[in-house]
């Protein structure tokens, strides 16, 4: 097992540095590019930037050098763990990612337990009640929200409980009252509350119908199991059978899916960010891809890629700690 | 003794029998299948210019005046489907009749579509007098302004306005064609990455195989709408739907990939393969006559699904105003315009979102009931 372990860890470095390559010569080759984005002053207002400004510039951001040379110059900082200073505003990214993260993973990490609280019920039920109008109706809800787009429900929420013509019943966008500052603490802590409701809920009714399907699934397999037959032919109460025998075991590769949800906890929230106004990671990408700015897209894309590695790491590890029988031997 | 009864049943018949068993799976076709029809026939469901037209004692078709060079040859090269399928059995006998004449239809109609220009008029003949005419379902063309803006679902406009006026449900009509196509064709390419990547890592193995997985691991560590939005840019501002197309299919290929490897490990250790090894088959022709026929079933589920993600993802897009260019109508074009407004125009956003919904709850259910069908061990229902 230890073997195992270090054999996966040490074949996470080149897949990092194959995903770095790639993001880093996807960049450079495309016409995203802090230059050229600041050059088109003239129909924003500005002044149109003259050539040798332009080749001071870039320069400055280091773009005049061969792609691989760079490149090599960007992991030699990284391995020292410095992913460098923004081109936009010159603050360090890991401080411009520190500060969004957060709330990121706040929403998310909300987001992923609420609907892990909810779908593995729903999804038991429908095992126990398999075949019946309730097994129907609860496959057939969590199909309909899943295939609910979720920037349209977004939408459609804040027009009907949030300050539309309707129902005015939470707040529309951002992440606290502009009057937050002179909150209480427990005021202030109820703001937030609010202001996370529309967003974790959006987040959350779409993942409900994968997570309740396989605990569904792995409700069923381990109802069909010899030891429940055991169980009942034993004469255990039928709660009994259900939450000591089968739902132990139904749970174990639930846990393992868990890990890999994980990487979702920081990206992928582009859209409802921006409907919600909040200032979190997706928000950060997208802006940094609108300027060009080179640092902090590859200080996001490193993120991402060592999360969702060490995530799948983390779910074959599980697979084996909770189930003794699997071994990678 | 006992005696089985012989059945004469294909793998395709036994498949699309037991799909059709599923009621969801066959219902959700048939709304993709209508979705494709009203989509095919959007100009003549909305449209400002009448079908039939009598003034003046003449009878005019103005309808087809607004086609486009896309529409028409679409409505060339159906029925030149639909001949190809009726008349399946002699064409079967004589292939190369069929060709020569096929190919000589498609060049007449290329011919006579660079001859005529297409005429984008912006006028309509609703007002116009005329003894007898017959306008489309929907009055207006997608992208006609008029002066009611904003006005809400009525008989005029079933779908309401946007704020230029234009009627919602003409643009919903006509960006089905855009969704629909872009969810087929860009699947079609993931498709095609994906399969020939998982079908050589998984026939060759070794090192090979290691080469390719590394890049689909590399390939699934980026979160999609970035690795979408930069590759988005290199297109600059030019966005046609091929590009988009384009895009979503050279992003999306890693789940065939990874599932075509997995079929083939399988496979390959099967007696056939052995035995096709053992007459001394090519490679090629192994993978193709043997492997990939046998995949097939997975293959497809896989695509099935993709289709609804790729719709789902075009939409993202637009909304995020990445997709098509401003006057082609989209799903999550109309969405992303509703933003906006969103405080009173409720309509701006359930119509698309209902329609975007529908869809992609029908290919779910399509892909629901093709996994089924292929093997019904994985039956959940």
């Amino acid at each position: 097992m230890t073997t195992y372990i270090i054999r996966r860890i040490l074949l996470l470095f080149p897949t990092l540095l194959g995903i770095t390559l790639l993001t880093f010569l996807l960049l450079r080759l495309s016409p995203i590019n802090p230059a050229s984005s600041k050059g088109q002053g003239n129909e924003h207002g500005g002044k149109a930037m003259t050539a040798e400004a332009r080749t001071q510039m870039l320069k400055l951001y280091g773009l005049d050098k061969p792609p691989l040379v760079a490149y090599a110059e960007w992991v030699g900082r990284s391995l020292r763990l410095d992913l460098g200073d923004s081109f936009v505003d010159h603050r360090p990214v890991a401080a411009k990612i520190g500060e969004r993260i957060g709330l990121t993973v706040s929403i998310t990490g909300c987001a992923l337990i609420i609907s892990y609280l909810v779908a593995i019920p729903l999804g038991i039920i429908a095992a126990i009640k398999r075949g019946q109008a309730v097994d129907r109706t609860i496959s057939f809800v969590v199909f309909v929200l899943y295939s609910i787009p979720n920037f349209a429900a977004a939408l459609l929420l804040i027009l009907f409980v949030a300050g539309g013509d309707y129902l005015n019943l939470l707040p529309m966008y951002g992440i606290n009252s502009i009057n937050s500052s002179e909150m209480g603490r427990f005021q202030w802590l109820w703001d937030r509350v609010l202001h996370m409701i529309l967003p974790v809920v959006c987040l959350t009714y779409g993942s409900l119908a994968s997570i309740s399907r396989y605990a569904r699934v792995s409700m069923l397999e381990a109802l069909g199991q010899d030891f429940i037959r055991t169980a009942r032919a034993k004469g255990l109460p039928e709660r009994l059978v259900i939450f000591r025998h089968a739902l132990r075991n139904a749970l174990i590769p639930i846990i393992t899916i868990f890990a890999l949800e994980l990487p979702g906890l920081i990206g992928g929230t582009i859209i409802i960010e921006s409907i919600f106004s909040l200032p979190g990671m997706g928000q950060l990408m997208f802006q940094s891809l609108d300027t060009g700015d080179y640092p902090v897209i590859m200080g996001i894309t490193v993120l991402a890629a060592i999360i969702t590695l060490l995530s799948y790491l983390l779910a074959d590890i599980l697979y084996v700690v909770v189930d003794p029988r699997i071994s990678y031997e | 003794m006992n005696t089985v009864p012989v059945t004469h049943e294909g793998n395709a018949q036994r498949l699309w029998r037991r799909f059709c068993s599923d009621s969801f799976a066959r219902n959700g076709l048939r709304v993709v299948v209508v979705l494709f029809i009203l989509a095919a026939l959007a100009p003549f469901l909305a449209n400002g210019h009448a079908i039939v037209r009598v003034a003046d004692g003449q009878i005019t078709f103005p309808v087809f005046r607004s086609l486009e060079p896309i529409e028409w040859r679409f409505l060339l090269y159906v029925p030149l489907a639909g001949m190809a399928y009726i008349f399946r059995r002699p064409l079967s006998r004589h292939p190369r009749r069929g060709l020569v004449v096929g190919g000589s239809f498609i060049v007449l109609v290329e011919i006579f579509l660079h001859l005529t220009h297409p005429i984008n008029d912006p006028s309509n003949d609703r007002d116009s007098a005329a003894s007898f005419r017959i306008l489309p379902l929907v009055h207006y063309s997608p992208i006609e302004t008029t002066p009611d803006q904003f006005s809400p679902p009525s008989w005029q406009h079933p779908c309401g306005t946007d704020s230029t006026g234009r009627d919602i449900a003409a643009r919903m009509l006509h960006g089905a064609r855009i969704s629909l196509s872009i969810g087929f064709v860009s699947q079609g390419i993931a498709l095609l990455i994906g399969v020939t990547m998982g079908s050589v890592a998984g026939y060759y193995r070794g090192w090979t195989d290691i080469g390719i997985c590394r890049f689909i691991e590399i390939m699934d560590c980026f979160p999609t709408l970035l690795l979408i939005l930069v590759v988005i840019s290199f297109t600059g501002s030019q966005n046609n739907m091929f590009c988009i197309m384009a895009v979503i299919g050279v992003t999306n290929w890693t789940g065939a990939a990874r599932l075509v490897r997995g079929e083939f490990l399988r496979l390959s250790a099967q007696p056939f393969t052995l035995a096709a090894k053992a007459v001394g088959a090519s490679d090629l022709r192994i993978i193709l006559r043997h492997l990939l026929p046998n995949s097939l079933g997975p293959i497809l589920i896989v695509g099935t699904f993709g289709v609804a993600s790729a719709i789902l993802l075009e939409s993202s897009l637009s909304f995020l105003g990445f997709g098509m260019q401003a006057p082609t109508p989209s799903w999550g074009d109309i969405l992303s315009e509703s933003r906006r407004y969103i405080d009173f125009a409720w309509w701006l956003a359930f119509f698309p979102g209902l329609a975007i919904l529908v869809t992609i709850m029908s290919y779910n259910f399509v892909g629901e009931g093709l996994r089924d069908a292929v093997d019904p061990r994985l039956r959940v229902k």
